[in-house]
């Protein structure tokens, strides 16, 4: 006898029965498959919020007025707080310019994701298959494939923006310094460092997400209708810090990578 | 390392996938929401550079349009009392010219006045030595006719 706790995010824990108790699902579960690539339920709900985002924007951005409505006037704050800060950090304008774009996307994508996933459905709608529960949707956030992904694009973003403003060989001078041993042993630490972000930046938001989910439903199954409550609410508050760590630490190695290799130490 | 791929669930093709699907995001963001925000922010600030601009040329222009009315009325009053002055030369002129001609006029008339009681006088004059001589003829004939008779 197989019974599931389905919360709102269920899908991540499973109680078989007392005595099995709670395990846990670390990768996203697969529903089927289209031309022998995998459909998993997390790639449905960043569709899903894609089309969210995609539809609110095309909506709002074409009821855009020189004189400013309420919520227009709050996004236009933002931008235009977003857009100041990076350029205090890049120390350009132009700079700014060019990668506020990427730096918004990923924290709106990130945070809309995290909010979405406690909404009622993610994770309790689902399907039996083999008496197994399979929900639908997943926050992708809780996806290693999505957050390494994000990691990947960030990464090739700083990599490429380093070696185009500093040119190639300078800028792998940051790395391969045969001028001193301390020089070299330093480069090689720059080097591991920077390719441990893509672990870093990917296992992060995974782990923090994740853990919340499994916080919740922990916390549901001693506690149930009382306790996960509150920790919803504050797993939704870390949804939005950690999207905005994300996005924040890409524009800070992105400053990293254009600073003259002089100056960085 | 495949253990922990699998483990994760880490696959190539799902990874591919979330970064298209985050590189459809980034792309569709830009093109429905950052360009046109950031577009009419732009526009929103070239209006009040804008207007900014013009408050301080009509301040100029009324500043300006001040100067010139109070030099036109200056003007105007100089004018006005050009006109006046001159009116009032005009009046005395004419008024002198009268006068003169009046003057003349009496003249005029008091010598014409003193020539006519002159002629009337040598007449009247004239007319008694008449009288006197014809009376004179009368008595002398008087005097004869009694002398013969």
């Amino acid at each position: 006898m197989s019974e599931y706790i389905a919360y709102g995010t269920g899908h991540l824990v499973e109680c078989k029965d007392m005595h099995e108790g709670i395990s846990v699902v670390l990768k996203a579960e697969q529903l089927g498959s289209v031309f022998g690539f995998p459909i998993t339920n997390s790639l449905i709900m960043a569709w899903l919020v894609m089309a969210l985002l995609i539809f609110t924007a095309y909506i709002f951005g074409r009821s855009l007025s020189l004189v400013p409505g309420k919520i227009q006037a709050g996004v236009e704050w933002a931008f235009e707080g977003a857009i100041a800060y990076m350029a205090e950090v890049l120390e350009s304008e132009a700079l700014a310019r060019r990668f506020f774009p990427l730096v918004a996307s990923i924290f709106i994508f990130i945070a809309v994701i995290n909010e979405i996933e406690f909404f009622p459905g993610v994770g309790s709608l689902g399907l039996w298959h083999a008496s197994e529960f399979l929900p639908v949707l997943r926050a992708p956030t809780t996806d290693l494939n999505f957050t390494l992904a994000l990691a990947m694009i960030a990464f090739f973003t700083i990599e490429v923006t380093g070696i185009a403003m500093l040119g190639f060989f300078k800028y792998a001078g940051k790395y391969v310094n045969l001028k001193s041993p301390v020089g070299f042993a330093v480069g090689l630490i720059e080097l591991i460092s920077n390719l441990g972000r893509l672990v870093s930046f990917s296992f992060r938001l995974f782990g923090n997400i994740f853990a919340g989910e499994v916080m919740v439903l922990v916390a549901g199954y001693f506690l149930p209708y009382v306790l996960p409550a509150p920790l919803m609410g504050f797993e939704m508050f870390i949804g939005l810090i950690q999207a905005l760590v994300f996005a924040m630490l890409t524009l800070f190695f992105i400053k990293l990578a254009i600073v003259e290799p002089h100056e960085a130490h | 390392m495949q253990q922990l791929f699998s483990a994760f669930g880490i696959d190539w093709h799902l990874l591919i996938a979330q970064a298209v699907n985050f590189g459809i995001v980034l792309i569709a963001l830009w093109y429905f929401l950052y360009k046109p925000v950031l577009a009419v922010l732009e526009k929103r600030q070239e209006t009040v550079a804008k207007g900014v601009e013009d408050a301080a040329k009509a301040e100029a222009l009324l500043a300006g349009a001040g100067a010139e009315s109070a030099k036109r009325v200056a003007a105007a009053d100089e004018e006005a009392e050009h006109i006046v002055s001159a009116a009032r030369e005009a009046g005395n002129a004419e008024k002198a010219r009268l006068l003169k001609e009046a003057e003349a006029r009496a003249v005029a008339v008091t010598k014409d006045a003193e020539e006519r009681a002159k002629e009337v006088a040598a007449r009247a004059e004239r007319e008694s030595e008449k009288e006197v001589a014809r009376l004179a003829v009368l008595a002398a004939e008087k005097l004869l006719k009694k002398h013969y008779d």
